[in-house]
């Protein structure tokens, strides 16, 4: 029993281990996006039998990590601002990048919404408990700051803004767990717990909000690389886009 | 004679191997920034901001975790009553818990539960303040400083306080003036060791008290925040000063022990 437990540790860290070394593709994305790009890795994989290492965090981060010279191939960050950024200083191929999805900025409630917000405005009631994310930090939190100022908000809301959570994971958690009475998450996002039920959706005027585009874009270090090439067309191939709406994504107009 | 210096020098070896690499690491977090970038950090009102928070909620939090570590530590170390190894095995319990879990299970105690309202009712409000930081840093540190108190008081050896108990003093009396004596160095090592915890924890913190930047962000959430911001010059400068931090705490704790 013990033999076996040693030799299964032993296999499993191997196996481990070559496929964070062994990768032949490094990509870097937003959290937000994991559920579809997880889709799309698995598939690329199988038909192209190679090995991807997806690296998920904050859109200020994976640029953070980028302006430190990590190595990546292929950028998918939450808004095309950190892609436009990383252009300016010469990190990304111009000709690679491709518009993708939209991502919706909504207002999510708990189930029920027990605060009875109907809109933006809502979020300035007194003793409404707001959650917000970091403005420095995911690109949620940079865009939610700018929805308000934009309608004139800011200040009324920034009143009962509780918390500002430095990821949107930890944002939904809060909604879902009831802890406030709404936060401005991504749509895409809520699609999925709202399909378990733990939230509800109150969406935001077209013309009050900001709608952001997700780009992919090949950068400088994975110019040579051919399964990059290949994985940064599938993204935005028909077949990728219907993955990108089957977990809420709206595709770009072309 | 061979074989048994060999498995010496083996053992020694791993040992300076370990060693090693750990300094490797720790080193490398001092070599990457430049010193300028970490004294223009030290000075910002961001890190000032957070150094001040950590310092004084940790200092509170472990003025509370010994409030309790000492009574706490007495009882399961010299007490027999019912259901001893249960209360034994959930005390101890948020030492295997990752910091996360712990953080969620706070938050749902606190939040908008019986509890939670019950507290809001008479003003004191825990999730997503600093209270609720220092209510984290409490429950991650308190079962360590209770483990140590409590093997503190099991090598004091218990004669010597029967023999306070026959010249006529009571239980109090030879606790305050026998047992917390002799419990000494061990109460240095576990307020260092609990205040060393409450400047570290993070995951509890960052769910139970959100972790909003100039807020509540004590210094291991000032790190995590400047990493997912890309300011990697403040998040090292974070980390030097966490090192430092814990660094003085190990160093207290060797010589407090040296002392048991």
């Amino acid at each position: 029993m013990k033999r076996i437990l040693v030799i299964g540790l032993v296999l499993g860290s191997i196996i481990l281990a070559g496929t964070v070394f062994g990768a032949d593709l490094k990509v870097y994305a937003g959290a937000g996006l994991i559920k579809p790009m997880e889709e799309m890795r698995l598939l690329f994989e199988k038909e192209h039998n190679c090995a991807i290492d997806v690296h998920y965090g904050s859109s200020g981060e994976l640029f953070g990590l980028l302006s430190m010279g990590q190595p990546c191939d292929v950028l998918i960050p939450g808004a095309a601002k950190y892609t436009l950024d990383a252009l300016k200083n010469g990190w990304i191929i111009e000709k690679s990048i491709h518009k993708l999805v939209k991502h919706v900025p909504v207002i999510a409630v708990p189930k029920g919404n027990p605060a009875h917000i109907t809109s933006l405005e809502n979020l300035a009631k007194p003793g409404i408990r707001v959650a917000l994310g970091d403005p420095k930090g995911p690109a949620i939190g940079r865009v939610a700051k700018k929805i308000l100022a934009k309608n004139r908000l800011a200040e009324q809301v920034g009143k009962n803004v509780t918390v500002l959570a430095p990821t949107v994971n930890q944002l939904l958690i809060y909604v879902a767990l009831e802890q406030v009475d709404a936060g401005i998450i991504w749509g895409d996002l809520v699609t999925w717990a709202e399909g378990e039920g733990k939230v509800d959706v109150v969406t935001i005027d077209r013309q009050k909000n900001i709608i952001k585009t997700i780009p992919t874009a090949l950068t400088t270090h994975g110019r040579d690389n051919a399964f990059a090439k290949d994985f940064n067309t599938f993204l935005a191939s028909s077949q990728g886009l219907s993955i990108w709406k089957k977990w809420g994504f709206e595709p770009c107009d072309r | 004679m061979r074989q048994v210096s060999l498995f010496r020098a083996v053992l020694v070896f791993l040992s300076f191997l370990i060693t090693g690499t750990l300094l490797l690491a720790i080193g490398s977090f001092f070599m990457v920034p430049s010193w300028s970038v970490v004294w223009e950090n030290l000075q910002s009102p961001e890190l000032l901001f957070s150094l001040r928070l950590s310092l004084w909620t940790g200092a509170l939090s472990t003025v509370l975790v010994m409030l309790f570590a000492l009574p706490v530590g007495y009882t399961l170390s010299r007490f027999d009553f019912p259901f001893k190894g249960c209360v034994k095995a959930i005390v101890d319990l948020p030492v295997a818990f990752p910091e996360l879990v712990l953080g969620l299970c706070l938050l749902l105690c606190f939040g908008q539960s019986f509890l939670g309202k019950w507290l809001q009712s008479m003003g004191i409000h825990v999730v997503f303040t600093q209270t609720g930081i220092v209510v984290a840093q409490f429950f991650t540190a308190l079962p360590y400083a209770i483990r140590i108190m409590k093997s503190t008081y099991d090598y004091i050896n218990p004669r010597l306080e029967f023999v306070s108990r026959s010249l006529g003093y009571s239980l109090f009396e030879t606790y305050v003036n026998v047992t917390l004596p002799l419990a000494k160095s061990g109460i240095m090592a576990a307020t260092v060791i609990a205040f060393a915890r409450c400047i570290g924890t993070f995951g509890t913190v960052l769910i139970l008290a959100g972790g909003s930047a100039g807020k509540t962000d004590t210094l291991p959430i000032t790190l995590y925040l400047n990493i997912s911001y890309g300011n990697m010059g403040m998040a090292l400068t974070c980390g030097i000063i966490l090192t430092i931090v814990s660094f003085l705490a190990i160093f207290v704790f060797e010589k407090a022990e040296a002392g048991l």
